[in-house]
């Protein structure tokens, strides 16, 4: 009987240590989800080189977020005993951070796209908004912080050019929105008050027509200065015979108001006196009789209503005079033409000839063509 | 009996002893955590993006493999001792290489903005020699804008070269550069103009 136990008391370890053996090698132990979370890895890291960290954060960074999840359970159950492990929840948040990554992708390869083109189509608005500014503003009176601005503006939008040229749309877009806040409203401005401006139009055709067809009934010269397009117009019997460059004052939209506010008056006037070299500082010259009076009635109605100071001064001195070529708008309020120009003008006007001062010969449509 | 006893004792520890004989290489992670640290100290990530983004997702990978490892009953680190020997190599080679890219493009940033500041310094030269009186002051008024804005761009460039973001200072520089040009250029030919010597 001793030594049956004996035996039973060897046999029952070397059974149960077999067993266990035979649980180890035989038992299916759960296997990690090691080629979903290679897999995973390398969706996250082609939607990472599509730049979806920034065409598609959100996306992208839940993406990430699962992965890491997927890491930290995998972590986790390695913790537990060897076959009580369960790697579903792995599995799953590395399967789900696969499939936000991949949409991360195609959304951040979409959103490039759009924002290459949008951004494209942005600068080439803004740039014809910047051609506009420069072809029909450049000489137009604005303040000073609106000219820094615009310079300030074109620089961005070069800047914007050039990130949109090495990919960096997001970067870009700032920019353009930037550009969009600075050159779009200085644009608008000047337009509405160019619009504005150009509502007197009828007057100055009526002007423009009444001075073309007395010269053609005087069957002598005329001139029409056209402030706009910056030119003198030389009539003879009502045709046009002549067209100078004429430089003009500062702040010459609208009409002249009181001396020193550097406007070219607008009306109908005649050359009053006609100066040579020795009597003025601009090589020759041609007095008008500004303030004509209309020019009085309208000073007066103003300082009547207290839209000018008591003090205020009508002034006077507009002329037509030489000095002229310098690119710029000059004069204190007179129309500045080359002295050669000069020449030839003085050569073949008179004191009476008329000389009618308008905005713009043609109406807005037009010079917006132009 | 007994050495039967002992042989069996024997395998049990010999078992024990394989399952935790791998340890875990902490040495060369964090070498290797610290060499990718000092390729993004290095910028690598703003001027080798691409090969930043390579070291991220190598390490990534070995993450994952040393999680891999340390679930297994016999754990071996060989292979991952390996592969951070390599990446901690290729986040080294990264770090000099930005140093590199970072001193091109810093030194290309400098000469530009020497360049540009010669040409702003040039347009400060020039601008009291425009033509006198109230047309050389008309000149100056129409140019302002463009001077006040290419000084406050140079200004911003200068301010992030000083930072150490010579790309976005480089950026900044060239838009302006346009713009310095063709103020200089707009000068001269009022000066040329007004015949006047510069």
């Amino acid at each position: 009987m001793h030594r049956v136990w004996k035996h039973i008391l060897i046999i029952t370890p070397l059974f149960v240590l077999v067993a266990f053996m035979g649980f180890i090698i035989f038992y299916p132990v759960p296997r990690p989800p090691v080629g979903e979370m290679v897999s995973a890895r390398s969706v996250i890291s082609m939607a990472s080189k599509k730049n979806a960290g920034i065409y598609s954060e959100a996306l992208f960074n839940e993406s990430k977020n699962c992965y890491d999840s997927a890491m930290t359970y995998w972590k986790r159950e390695n913790e537990k005993g060897i076959y009580s492990r369960n790697y579903k929840k792995v599995s799953e948040f590395a399967s789900l951070a696969a499939n936000k990554a991949s949409e991360a992708s195609n959304d951040a390869e979409k959103n490039t796209s759009y924002l290459k083109i949008a951004i494209q189509e942005k600068i080439t608005a803004l740039k014809k908004t910047d051609e506009g500014l420069n072809r029909r503003f450049s000489k137009y009176p604005m303040s000073t912080e609106m000219k820094n601005n615009i310079s300030r503006g074109e620089i961005l939008l070069t800047e914007a050019e050039m990130d949109w040229g090495i990919g960096e749309y997001a970067r870009a877009q700032a920019k353009i929105t930037e550009v969009e806040k600075i050159l779009v409203p200085s644009y608008e401005y000047a337009d509405a008050n160019l619009r504005s401006y150009f509502r007197s139009y009828p007057q100055w055709k009526k002007w423009a027509d009444s001075t073309i067809a007395e010269s053609r009934i005087n069957q002598d010269y005329s001139i029409i200065v056209d402030k706009f397009s910056r030119k003198v117009f030389v009539y003879l019997n009502g045709e046009l015979q002549l067209t100078y460059s004429a430089e003009l004052g500062k702040n010459w939209v609208g009409d002249k108001r009181v001396k020193g506010d550097k406007a070219t008056p607008e009306g109908m006037y005649k050359i009053s006196k006609k100066f040579l070299s020795d009597s003025t500082r601009y090589y020759k010259a041609l007095l008008l009789n500004y303030p004509n009076e209309e020019d009085t009635a309208i000073f007066d109605a103003l300082i009547e209503k207290g839209s000018l100071p008591r003090s205020a001064v009508i002034g006077g001195m507009i002329e037509i005079h030489g000095n002229g070529g310098k690119g710029s708008d000059w004069t204190a309020g007179c129309i500045a033409v080359t002295d050669r120009e000069m020449d030839s003008l003085f050569k073949i006007v008179k004191v009476g000839t008329p000389v009618t001062i308008i905005g713009s010969m043609y109406d807005l449509k037009h010079v917006q063509i132009r | 009996m007994k050495n039967k006893i002992l042989l069996g004792l024997a395998a049990i520890a010999m078992v024990a002893v394989l399952a935790s004989c791998g340890k875990k290489p902490q040495v060369e992670i964090d070498a290797t955590n610290a060499a990718i640290a000092a390729a993004q100290t290095a910028e690598a990530n703003v001027y080798l993006p691409a090969e930043f983004a390579a070291l991220q997702d190598s390490m990534s990978a070995i993450n994952a493999k040393i999680t891999e490892v340390d679930g297994k009953l016999f754990k071996n680190y060989k292979e991952v001792v390996a592969d951070l020997a390599s990446t901690k190599t290729l986040a080294e080679t990264v770090t000099a290489n930005a140093a590199v890219k970072k001193d091109e493009v810093k030194k290309e940033a400098e000469g530009l903005l020497n360049n540009i500041k010669a040409v702003v310094a040039e347009n400060a030269k020039l601008l009291p020699k425009l033509p006198r009186g109230k047309e050389g002051a008309a000149v100056i008024e129409q140019i302002k804008g463009d001077l006040t804005a290419v000084d406050a761009t140079v200004a911003e460039a200068q301010s992030l070269f000083d930072k150490g973001t010579y790309m976005d200072a480089l950026n900044k520089i060239k838009a302006a550069t346009d713009k310095a040009n063709s103020l200089n250029a707009e000068i001269k030919e009022v000066l040329t103009k007004a015949r006047i010597k510069f």
